[in-house]
């Protein structure tokens, strides 16, 4: 069985754990739930005929009272960077996270995550701001925790690129849900 | 544990400590290897239950996060004097009923490496708790912001919105020329377009945008009150009020104000005010032009009269109003009169016609008891009852030979001797004097006195006969109904085409004075509401006896194609037939859909 290790990454509150609980357990809770420090947790799937277990590193999420430790990353075959299109502040630490990530982990395959699509009515982040990160050529998905919309397949998506025999190529994926 | 009080060694007491504490201490013996110190925590044997029976462990992805800093343990297990290194909380959701929370330290104590891994709830729930706290509140504050921003957004759309829709408005208003206000519950002007602005002589914009609506609108008091009033009353009841007032430039502007609800709120009045101050002097124009007084009339020759006695009431001077008989001389002198500075003063109307010598000159010039039989008593003449006034001596041509001579003196000297008397009295009297007489003619024949002629005939006035000016019949007519109707209370609006044919086509020697005779009769005998020439007196029918056997039609459009026709299609002589102009004539039968030519 291959295993592979993932972080969830994101500013805090972007429901980084309520997308590990969707996945993992197919539940959600309305009640926002800080996250100190880092729950692992696992999950197998079969990608491709492939089994795998994916072991989420649940981190917590980043502000002025907690900075990310980087040290988690290490070992991570990818993860996921999660915002909040409620919050456009979310976008701009996401973007600092991805730097700092691909500082430590080199270039691991990663998925971008607009969570709270199920509000998408009331989202600061524009069509125009998620165009700019399709531009770069990263893999975006719109996501929410709440309906389960999006959270099977980023999670499958991120998996298929981990497993991918060619090198990762986490800039040139395409994007999805646009 | 809790009930062994003999005293312990420091070793013990300290591994005891650590296991009351959930602290485990593990000594790094190589790689992933460790050894345990002291009595650990009975969860350390749940993670690794292997290690319960060797006191060995190799720690490995069952503790993923610890298996994780060993790396940086291993940092800080190289330097004597690295500080103690932390692996930051980790919580383990597997192995336990609930999720467990762990931190692990990493220390060199001389030569040993250690890990101190804590089992820590209460640390862990506390840090959780301030940072939940911390991070609701940011939470909060962003909505709040959202919020306020969203509102702001929303406001601001609101604004937009509506001063677009008041830049729309304004722009109809302003292309409609609609001079218009919008009074709040207040009383205060909200809104002034730009057609009033420039209507009222306003600044723009007003120096206070929330002027009081009698601020703006100057009116009299009635005018205002009766505004106020309108205001206060339900749109159903309010009508057109008529008001003037007078611009900051001293314009007078004669207005209508209409007055309507708000529809977006009944207790605010949108007022349209129309500018009738063109309508106004138009009218008053006509007015001016079709009475003078009570002269009435608007032909030419009427209309050159009213300016003559305008000019002749500047003045103090005689004057000879002459025109044939009926064609209104006494109203003429009552017109100057009132036109004149002496409308105060007595008007006297005398008619000099059939009377004898001394009967006219006593009446004249008053006089003496005893003077002459049947004088019985002093008696001032009209000439003293005239005293500031105006004398009016009508039919002055039929005055006998004598009286003339003593007006003659009269008039030169301004002073009149009462018969019988020999002492003057001063007089300041305007003589006005009326003829059907050619004076000349007389003078001529011996019968008048050229000096008196020359004297009474300062200025003169000739009024034109009627049939001179029959333009102004249906005026008359009009006028002489409305007087029947008051007096004999008979309602009789108008006269047929038929009957103002009559009348239009007569000769009218008696002039106005015959045809006002000629209405009252024709209302005595008129049975409905519209006069027929069958009511007129059989001289009028006489003369007109092909139109009066025409049936008379009775809708407007056949009345005009009957008028037409009885005209042979000439347009003048139908509208004249109709009584009417033959712009109003020209205008009607656009309206009927007649063809004009």
């Amino acid at each position: 069985m291959i295993e592979k290790k993932i972080c969830m990454l994101g500013a805090f509150a972007v429901g980084k754990t309520s997308l590990v609980r969707r996945f993992v357990s197919s539940c959600f809770s309305e009640q926002y739930q800080t996250t100190i420090g880092v729950t692992v947790d696992k999950k197998s799937m079969t990608v491709d005929q492939t089994p795998l277990t994916l072991v989420l590193w649940d981190l917590y999420g980043e502000d002025e009272f907690q900075k990310l430790r980087t040290s988690y990353l290490r070992g991570s075959s990818g993860y996921l960077l999660v915002l909040d299109g409620m919050r456009r502040a979310t976008l701009d630490l996401a973007l600092h996270m991805q730097e700092r990530a691909t500082d430590t982990l080199g270039p691991v395959p990663f998925v971008v995550l607009i969570n709270k699509h199920d509000q998408r009515a009331a989202w600061d982040i524009t069509d125009r701001d998620l165009a700019q990160l399709a531009e770069r050529g990263w893999s975006l998905l719109m996501s929410s925790a709440k309906t389960g919309q999006g959270v099977e397949e980023a999670f499958l998506t991120l998996a298929r690129a981990m497993l991918a025999p060619s090198p990762p190529s986490p800039t040139a994926g395409n994007t999805h849900g646009l | 544990m809790g009930s062994d009080t003999s005293p312990r060694a420091p070793d013990s007491l300290c591994a005891l400590l650590l296991q009351r504490f959930h602290f485990v201490v593990l000594e790094h013996i190589a790689g992933t290897q460790f050894r345990i110190l002291g009595h650990p925590s009975p969860w350390l044997f749940r993670l690794y239950p292997e290690a319960e029976a060797s006191q060995q462990l190799s720690v490995d992805a069952r503790t993923p996060v610890l298996h994780n800093f060993l790396a940086d343990a291993a940092e800080v297990w190289q330097t004597h004097d690295a500080p103690i290194g932390r692996s930051g909380f980790w919580t383990d959701q597997t192995t336990f009923e609930i999720p467990w929370h762990f931190e692990a330290l990493a220390l060199r104590e001389g030569t040993s490496r250690l890990l101190v891994i804590q089992h820590s709830t209460a640390t862990y729930d506390q840090h959780a708790s301030v940072l939940q706290r911390a991070r609701d509140q940011a939470l909060q504050q962003h909505e709040q912001e959202r919020g306020h921003q969203r509102t702001r957004q929303d406001l601001t759309t609101q604004l937009v919105d509506m001063e677009r829709s008041r830049d729309d408005v304004a722009a109809i208003l302003q292309e409609l020329g609609l001079a218009t206000l919008l009074i709040d519950q207040e009383g205060l002007v909200r809104f002034v377009s730009a057609s009033a602005t420039s209507l009222l002589e306003l600044p723009s914009p007003l120096a206070n945008p929330a002027l009081r609506w009698d601020s703006v609108l100057p009116l009299t008091k009635a005018d205002r009150q009766t505004v106020q009033s309108l205001l206060e009353q339900p749109t159903a009841q309010r009508e057109r009020v008529r008001c003037h007032i007078d611009t900051p430039a001293g314009r007078r502007l004669w207005l209508e104000l209409a007055l309507h609800d708000d529809p977006r709120d009944r207790r605010s009045k949108i007022v349209f005010l129309h500018d009738m101050t063109d309508v106004y002097h138009l009218r008053r124009l006509l007015e001016l032009k079709a009475h003078y007084h009570d002269l009435i009339g608007k032909s030419r020759g009427m209309t050159q009269i009213y300016e003559q006695i305008q000019d002749l009431a500047r003045v103090d001077s005689t004057v000879l109003i002459e025109g044939e008989t009926g064609t209104g001389k006494e109203l003429v002198a009552r017109a100057l009169h009132q036109a004149s500075a002496r409308r105060s003063g007595p008007f006297i109307a005398a008619n000099c016609a059939g009377l004898t010598d001394s009967l006219l000159g006593s009446q004249l010039f008053g006089h003496k008891k005893g003077a002459f039989t049947g004088a019985i008593d002093d008696q001032q003449g009209l000439f003293e009852a005239a005293q500031g006034g105006v004398l009016f001596l009508d039919e002055i041509g039929d005055i006998p030979h004598t009286v003339q001579t003593n007006l003659l003196r009269v008039l030169q000297e301004k002073e009149v001797t009462r018969l019988g008397e020999t002492k003057p009295r001063k007089i300041n009297v305007r003589v006005l004097t009326a003829t059907h007489h050619n004076l000349s003619q007389d003078v001529a024949k011996g019968t008048f006195r050229a000096d008196l002629l020359y004297r009474i005939r300062v200025a003169r006035l000739h009024l034109p006969p009627l049939k001179e000016r029959k333009e102004d019949i249906p005026l008359l007519v009009t006028s002489f109904l409305a007087e029947g109707r008051a007096s004999m209370g008979k309602i009789i609006h108008r006269a047929s085409p038929s009957a103002m044919a009559a009348l239009m086509d007569y000769h009218w020697p008696g002039n106005v004075r015959e045809l006002k005779s000629t209405i009252e009769c024709a209302m005595i005998h008129c049975k409905g509401d519209t006069l027929e020439a069958a009511d007129l007196p059989p001289e009028l029918r006489l003369e007109s006896t092909a139109l009066a056997s025409e049936p008379v039609p009775t809708d407007e459009r056949s009345r005009f194609v009957s008028a037409l026709g009885q005209a042979r299609g000439n347009r003048t002589k139908a509208a004249r037939l109709l009584g009417m102009s033959r712009a109003t004539f020209y205008r009607r039968l656009t309206e009927l859909d007649l063809p004009s030519s």
